[in-house]
């Protein structure tokens, strides 16, 4: 069972005004964890990565780290939206469920009356009937996360993500130019002032040591307003009393330690390598040569590439799955037709709407092999939104192609339908394929009328006993 | 740069004059535009309600056949007590 975190170091508690506190360590974790891939990241494994970002080799590296993290960052961007609700009992619920939805995030009102992370919604309202449950809106946390790192690059080019609300900043060199540790972390904490409101920035905390796993640990011990800065000499000592709940490592192997009666690094420490090596293979390793300080992870920069984004604002909220196929349809199509696209293959796409009364929902997927075919694009989407459809009728739906691969497969080699529009048979849209000349003719229309007059009749709601439901037209712009 | 292009409805409902007689049947329709003209039959009725969980529609649709040959179909809202000619 999990104790309560002690006050006095290692304090991963959420501190501020309105927000849960003397949280246990397993509950930290829980929060924070959903996401360890930072620590365990390497070259290898990021370069095939079904993220979108991919390290961009060692020299950029930086073993000096700062990690700027905001607990319960999607809930506080959602306060900040709605400051009506910050005094009131707020839980957010976790994004894509359909059926049996549960709680994500709670405030401090909602967690004094007993609600928790992960309990169903019939369970936290008859523990808080006055809960007020909010839908998740990744596209609105995933665009603040976009502006705090585009931001946080004009103070270092060495920003690497961890998730939404914890970022790590690689400051090896900085000292010259912003001066000592802690008037870094002013600068960088400034930064985001200009992004985000006071509140958010002043309940951020921040932490740097060398290496990712030391600034993580010294954020989460530093209260909101007072950094906390750990010298190499001292990364040991500050190690010695942090909970083994810190560790970035299988919640499996914290549990185990914890029931072995191992709360701190500093007496996990005291075992010899081997054995815990046997009890938990490469985990423990890891686990061992953090608290030692003997293993620093550098900040990797990661290179982010521009997603191509697309979207469609329906007159009217649509949830007929055939309309929100067709949609999808036409929407990879655009896709694939933008500039920015050709030349290069897709391996990454996303599919996301803006819900009727509020709220967002997204899917992501990895495609097998490198592909410019719409058909191989949309299907995977389709199969996903299959098994987690959106909550509700979807008010704009939008397609980003995130991660792309070299150009397209040989075969296009032979294929001469680009080079002459007489080689194209039929009009036949529905892949995609726009002949040459009608292109042209379309570019030359966009010049001398400044938009394109030419549309499409799509379906929206064939079957629609509202006659201005059924068809609607849609710019034509290949 | 993102694209946010918006679909446009087709068969969007134009607002018409319509004069009705004591039992709210249409007798004289007037187009944007154009001059009156005698509603000489109406051929069939229908009704709508829907959409009750979002803004709701009820409407009570009559396809008519005007003194000069020409078939509207029109329709009573019945919210706004305004009258709509559309197609589709």
């Amino acid at each position: 069972m999990a104790k309560p975190v002690s006050s006095a170091q290692g304090v991963p508690t959420h501190q501020g005004r309105g927000w849960a506190q003397n949280r246990t360590s397993a509950d930290w974790l829980a929060s924070t964890s959903n996401d360890i891939e930072w620590a365990t990241r390497q070259e290898a494994r990021a370069s095939t990565s079904s993220s979108s970002r991919r390290s961009t080799g060692s020299s950029r590296q930086s073993r000096q780290a700062l990690c700027l993290w905001l607990p319960t960052f999607e809930l506080r961007l959602e306060l900040v939206r709605s400051p009506e609700l910050d005094s009131t009992s707020v839980a957010l619920l976790s994004p894509g469920e359909s059926t049996r939805r549960t709680v994500w995030q709670v405030s401090e009102r909602a967690h004094a009356s007993g609600v928790r992370p992960g309990q169903l919604v019939s369970q936290a309202v008859s523990l808080c009937t006055s809960l007020t449950l909010l839908e998740p809106d990744p596209a609105h946390y995933d665009a603040a996360v976009d502006t705090m790192l585009e931001v946080l690059t004009e103070i270092t080019p060495v920003v690497e993500p961890a998730g939404r609300g914890r970022v790590f900043l690689g400051m090896d060199g900085l000292e010259r130019l912003f001066g000592s540790p802690h008037r870094q972390i002013r600068r960088a904490l400034r930064s985001l002032f200009r992004v985000f409101p006071s509140p958010l920035v002043a309940a951020t905390r921040a932490g740097m040591a060398p290496g990712k796993f030391g600034a993580w640990v010294a954020a989460a011990s530093a209260r909101s307003g007072s950094p906390v800065v750990v010298p190499p000499e001292r990364l040991r000592d500050f190690f010695a009393r942090c909970p083994v709940g810190a560790l970035p490592v299988d919640p499996l192997v914290i549990s185990r330690l914890e029931r072995l009666g191992i709360q701190t690094l500093g007496e996990l420490r005291r075992f010899p390598e081997p054995s815990l090596v046997a009890q938990f293979g490469e985990d423990g390793k890891n686990a061992l040569a953090w608290a030692t300080a003997r293993r620093i992870d550098p900040v990797r920069p990661q290179y982010r590439p521009r997603p191509i984004r697309v979207s469609l604002e329906f007159p009217t909220p649509v949830g007929m799955v055939g309309t929100l196929h067709g949609a999808l349809d036409r929407l990879v199509e655009r896709a694939l037709a933008r500039p920015a696209r050709r030349g290069r293959s897709v391996t990454g796409v996303r599919m996301g709407a803006h819900l009727e009364g509020g709220g967002s929902w997204f899917v992501e997927t990895v495609l097998r092999e490198p592909t410019s075919d719409r058909e191989r694009i949309a299907s995977p989407l389709r199969s996903k939104m299959e098994i987690s459809p959106p909550p509700k009728a979807v008010e704009t739906l939008i397609v980003e192609l995130t991660d792309f691969g070299a150009a397209s497969t040989q075969t296009g080699l032979f294929d001469r339908t680009i080079e002459s529009g007489r080689a194209t048979s039929s009009l036949d849209f529905d892949q995609g394929e726009v002949p040459v000349t009608l292109r042209d003719a379309v570019k030359e229309l966009k010049l001398r009328l400044g938009h394109s007059p030419l549309y499409r009749v799509v379906e929206v709601d064939p079957w629609s006993r509202i006659p201005e439901r059924r068809h609607a037209l849609l710019s034509f712009d290949p | 740069m993102s694209h946010r292009p918006r679909l446009k409805p087709l068969a969007r409902p134009k607002v018409v004059t319509v004069r009705t007689d004591d039992h709210g049947e249409p007798l004289f329709v007037r187009l944007p535009g154009k001059t009156a003209r005698r509603v000489a039959v109406v051929r069939e009725r229908w009704r709508i309600d829907d959409e009750w969980w979002r803004q709701t529609i009820s409407r009570e649709y009559r396809t008519v056949v005007l003194d000069d040959g020409a078939v509207l179909t029109l329709y009573h809202d019945l919210l706004d007590d305004s009258w709509h000619v559309q197609r589709g």
